[in-house]
């Protein structure tokens, strides 16, 4: 179970989450809302490392696996080598063919078995983003962070998306998702989270609603009438 | 012609210790850059390299190959290194200085992600600057290094402030034996340009190599 009790962060003194707590339950799905700038991105950043709280504690034991925005492959290394660097980096011989194959049948999973051998740079958004997310998944994650996982992709894409956390999920693996798109958190999520202005304004489970994203979108609205009496 | 041939033999047979100079140096130099350039990134070391570097960068490399040659290395080794080697030594530890600059502007200019995703994936930091932020940013600025070993080849011709009988230094003593100065200028000169020539040729070799282009 994934702990964040009271977080704050400030950038230049200017906070970007407000003692912010969240329990999230193992091997569940959990949205981040919020209109941009909100703070989804830094809470998912605070929650890997890559960002050290101002106040507050972050528990958890067990991997973190982290979906760039923008992905983020290395562009000097092929698709494959991309996804087998790590988990290789100190494995003996013998175990690193059994990670090529693994890696190869994650990519034939993903629908991009033949791109093993490409560079990042002959692919289109939706590829890179599968190669990004079986790169995340090399490492055998308890928790995955995405970060806006369909920015950019159409619409076809994004159902693929959908269909592909949900694969994942059902390895067990806990996912946090952070995104602007209601209606593709009202999709896959079990329960999602508002954020406004790095505090968490509403929380609530798309099973409990009979129209979840019209029910957050009149935070939203509200939220947005704030900002602009705030401008 | 048999004179003109000598001359040719004589003067280029200088190219041995020009090319050793340019070598031993120009490895020095990225060796020693590399670690210059990574450690700027650490509060504790920043002062430390950017002092080394503004004072290399600001002394000519004329005296450097000098102090060097008569005050560091013997105060150091306390004995002679020899002309080679300390020309080797100090040209490397100048051309680190550059080596270092061009390096920094390219690790500024890669994405932040892209050390944010080695973290990530729990690369130990080692690892992060050997495999995923060298090879990148080596690429990125090849054009500038070979910038960089082109000058260090013009730079080597400073050996003769110490002794060096290179290229230059024998194209000199001819001139200076016979009172002739264009054959044996011309043939340094030519000499020089073939190497620069070469150098690019093999810096456009490896930079074909960069499979992956554009948009990275
Ligand atoms: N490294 C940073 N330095 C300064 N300000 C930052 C930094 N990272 C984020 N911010 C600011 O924090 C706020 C929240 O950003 P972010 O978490 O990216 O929001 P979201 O992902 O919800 O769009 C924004 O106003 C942004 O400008
Ligand atoms: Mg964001």
């Amino acid at each position: 179970m994934l702990r964040i009790c009271n977080i704050g962060k400030s950038f230049n003194n200017i906070a970007v989450l407000n003692d912010v707590s969240v329990h999230v339950e193992e091997s569940s799905i959990l949205g981040l809302a919020g209109p941009s700038g909100s703070g989804k991105s830094t809470l998912l950043r605070c929650i890997q490392g890559l960002e050290k709280p101002d106040a507050g504690s972050i528990k958890y034991d067990g991997k973190i696996g982290f979906m760039f925005q923008d992905f983020q492959l290395f562009p000097h290394m092929t698709v494959l080598q991309n996804l087998v660097y790590t988990p290789t980096r100190k494995a003996a011989s013998e175990k690193k063919q059994q990670y090529i194959a693994k890696a190869n049948t994650l990519l034939k999973e993903l629908g991009i078995g033949a791109k093993a051998g490409n560079y990042p740079s002959t692919l289109s958004g939706g590829q890179k983003q599968r190669v990004a997310l079986a790169r995340s998944l090399m490492i055998d994650p308890d928790l995955l962070l995405c970060d806006e996982p369909t920015s950019g992709l159409d619409v076809a894409t994004i159902s693929d998306v959908v269909a592909l956390l949900r694969k994942v999920h059902k390895r067990n693996v806990t996912i946090i998702i952070a995104s602007h798109d209601l209606d593709f958190l009202v999709e896959i999520c079990d329960r999602i989270m508002l954020l406004k202005s790095g505090q968490i304004i509403a929380d609530v489970r798309p099973s409990q609603h009979t129209n979840t994203a019209l029910h957050l979108k009149s935070f939203y609205d509200f939220s947005c009438d704030d900002a602009r009496e705030q401008a | 012609m048999s004179k003109l041939l000598s001359d040719v033999f004589y003067i280029g047979s200088g190219a041995a210790l020009t090319m050793e100079l340019l070598v031993g140096g120009i490895l020095l130099g990225l060796a020693l850059g590399v670690v210059f350039a990574i450690l700027r990134r650490y509060r504790w070391a920043r002062p430390v390299i950017c002092g080394l570097v503004s004072v290399i960068r600001g002394t000519p490399v004329l005296l450097q190959i000098s102090i060097f040659y008569f005050i560091l290395i013997p105060a150091l080794f306390r004995c002679d290194l020899g002309i080679r080697a300390t020309g080797i030594i100090a040209l490397g530890i100048n051309s680190a200085a550059y080596v270092s600059e061009i390096l920094r502007g390219g690790i500024e200019s890669l994405p932040k992600g892209q050390f944010e995703a080695a973290y990530a994936l729990g690369i130990p930091p080692f690892y992060m600057w050997r495999d995923i932020i060298l090879p990148q940013v080596i690429m990125n600025v090849l054009p500038s290094l070979v910038n960089e070993t082109v000058s260090l080849l013009k730079e080597t011709a400073l050996i003769a402030t110490i002794g060096g009988m290179d290229i230059t230094r024998r194209a000199q003593a001819i001139a200076a034996a016979r009172y002739e100065y264009f054959t044996p200028l011309c043939i340094a000169a030519v000499t020089y340009y073939a190497l620069v020539r070469i150098l690019e040729f093999i810096g456009k070799k490896i930079e074909n190599r960069k499979l992956y282009a554009e948009n990275m």
